[in-house]
């Protein structure tokens, strides 16, 4: 399997990265963060210890590449690095995202609204577009799982930007689905609930300012709202998208699957 | 995933056939000591040979059903920690001339039988305070209607599947118990009628199915045999349909 993972300096996209390249995956970890270059030599050399991604086979390659994926340029010149790194892609991981700015929509400059469209949604239109072109052209076959959200499935006060975003993503994914299984690739969102990611954390410290509570009244509140009662973390949403990019989802296209501990439910 | 289910109990209704037997043999490959449920003696039987304990059950019997799932208890050493619901039945009646027991009879195997075995396999998990998972074989007949093959009360059946895995979801995760269902599509098995008439199959298949193709019941157990396992530790009270895309057109 040859891997492409977004947004895999830390958080969801390292764990992700971890996981394909244990379960034999050839990897290239993309990220807008210099951080990306240590990450894939740690999981290179198969390093432990904090902020461990797991280590891969001798012979296994594993290489960070820095790119914005909302740049047309940069997102193309990745894939052709991508392909002469491990000679093709099977697998794409549309994970690269940023959170929305979190203000009501008065306040909500078009800058602000550009940007949370233009990584989270352009972004994976774009690598979308580039690696579909490359598995078309390999002819056999192919896996994409894009990140969605809950929030991607519901909307949220002074969340606008970022819901739309998300839900922007399903449908594409929905849409893409449909275009590209008579060449037997596979589309799929996953939609994480709210996890255990620096993300999650800075909008939770948002809030807190904003509600006039401490950070860890946010969490506890939080928490209390999932049925699993915790947060998810890097290696709940890895177990999805390694079955998602498998055999084992062979006849599984343009979903959507929730991976929130059942947020949904209550 | 060779040793993903290793030490797991299995329970498996409906297991004698189709996607039921498909899903006790993978959750068997991949580790799992497994009971299969069944109404059919002779069928259970001769799927016996896979290597899981048969045990014969009208799941639309609560007492049956309890009886069998203390049964399973015993066979696999302590209380199943994976169950299948996979126990179903599939008829062909437009509205009209659906009578009153024949939408009884479909909805007391698919719904009330997948209500039965959930709740006599969580109260037990409960006391013996263990976490599990229960994967509900629902369909994508749950999620869309379908003018071909009017089915109002096998599809009714199998959204009220759905309703109650939400149900199974929200009430006992607190005890580590996680609900999922699987939504198949046009999958290959003795249920399937679609292919009955090879010309339109195959149309429908063109038409209706991105993939262009019918499903394998493996396929099916592959998705099982995922939910069931701490791969999807974070996923509890979803729908996943295995459809080749026909539910994302």
């Amino acid at each position: 399997m040859r891997a492409m993972v977004t947004g895999a300096a830390r958080g969801l996209g390292a764990a992700i990265a971890g996981r394909l390249a244990r379960d034999g995956a050839d990897i290239v970890l993309l990220d807008v963060s210099a951080g990306v270059t240590a990450t894939a030599e740690r999981l290179a050399r198969g390093v432990g210890g904090a902020g461990d991604v797991g280590g891969v086979a001798d012979g296994q390659v594993a290489v960070g590449l820095i790119a914005d994926v909302s740049d047309e340029i940069a997102c193309a010149a990745a894939v052709d690095r991508a392909i002469h790194a491990i000679g093709g892609v099977d697998v794409l991981v549309n994970n690269a995202g940023i959170g929305g700015p979190d203000t009501d929509v008065a306040g909500t400059s078009l800058a602000e609204f550009r940007r949370v469209l233009d990584v989270n949604l352009t972004g994976t239109f774009l690598m979308c577009r580039a690696v579909a072109t490359v598995m078309i052209g390999q002819g056999s076959g192919g896996a994409i799982v894009n990140m969605g959200s809950v929030f991607g499935q519901q909307g949220v006060a002074r969340g606008a930007g970022y819901c739309a975003s998300k839900a922007g993503v399903a449908l594409l994914t929905h849409s893409l689905a449909l275009e590209l299984a008579p060449h037997d690739i596979r589309v799929n969102t996953i939609a994480p609930g709210n996890m255990a990611t620096e993300m999650h954390w800075d909008e939770l410290r948002s809030r807190a300012a904003l509600a006039g509570t401490t950070f860890d009244e946010q969490v506890t509140m939080v928490r209390a709202a999932v049925p699993l009662g915790r947060h998810g973390t890097g290696d709940d949403i890895a177990g999805t998208v390694a079955w998602l990019v498998s055999p084992d989802a062979s006849y599984v296209t343009g979903q959507t699957i929730g991976v929130n501990g059942g947020i949904w439910l209550s | 995933m060779p040793g993903r289910l290793a030490g797991r109990r299995a329970l498996v209704t409906g297991g004698a056939g189709g996607i039921g037997l498909a899903c006790a043999r993978r959750l068997l490959a991949e580790g799992a000591e497994v009971v299969l449920l069944d109404r059919r003696a002779d069928a259970l039987s001769s799927a016996a040979g896979v290597g899981a304990a048969p045990v014969a059950c009208d799941i639309r019997d609560p007492g049956a059903v309890a009886a069998a799932v203390t049964r399973a208890a015993g066979l696999l050493n302590g209380p199943a920690d994976v169950l299948v619901n996979s126990a179903g039945v599939y008829r062909i009646a437009p509205l009209l001339d659906l009578t009153p027991g024949e939408w009884d009879d479909v909805l007391a195997v698919n719904l009330r039988g997948t209500f039965l075995a959930g709740r006599a396999v969580a109260a037990a998990l409960i006391a013996a305070g263990r976490p599990g998972a229960i994967v509900n074989i629902s369909s994508t007949a749950g999620l869309v209607a379908d003018a071909v093959e009017p089915s109002a009360h096998y599809n009714a059946s199998k959204a009220g599947v759905l309703a109650l895995t939400r149900q199974m979801a929200a009430e006992w995760a607190p005890y580590g118990i996680r609900a999922n269902a699987v939504c198949p599509g046009v999958i290959d098995t003795p249920m399937l009628r679609i292919m009955d008439d090879p010309a339109a199959g195959a149309a429908y298949l063109q038409a209706g199915v991105p993939q262009r193709r019918l499903g394998s019941a493996d396929e099916v157990a592959a998705v099982t045999a995922f939910l069931a396992s701490d791969d999807a530790s974070y996923l509890t009270g979803a729908a996943v349909p295995v459809d080749g895309g026909a539910t994302a057109i």
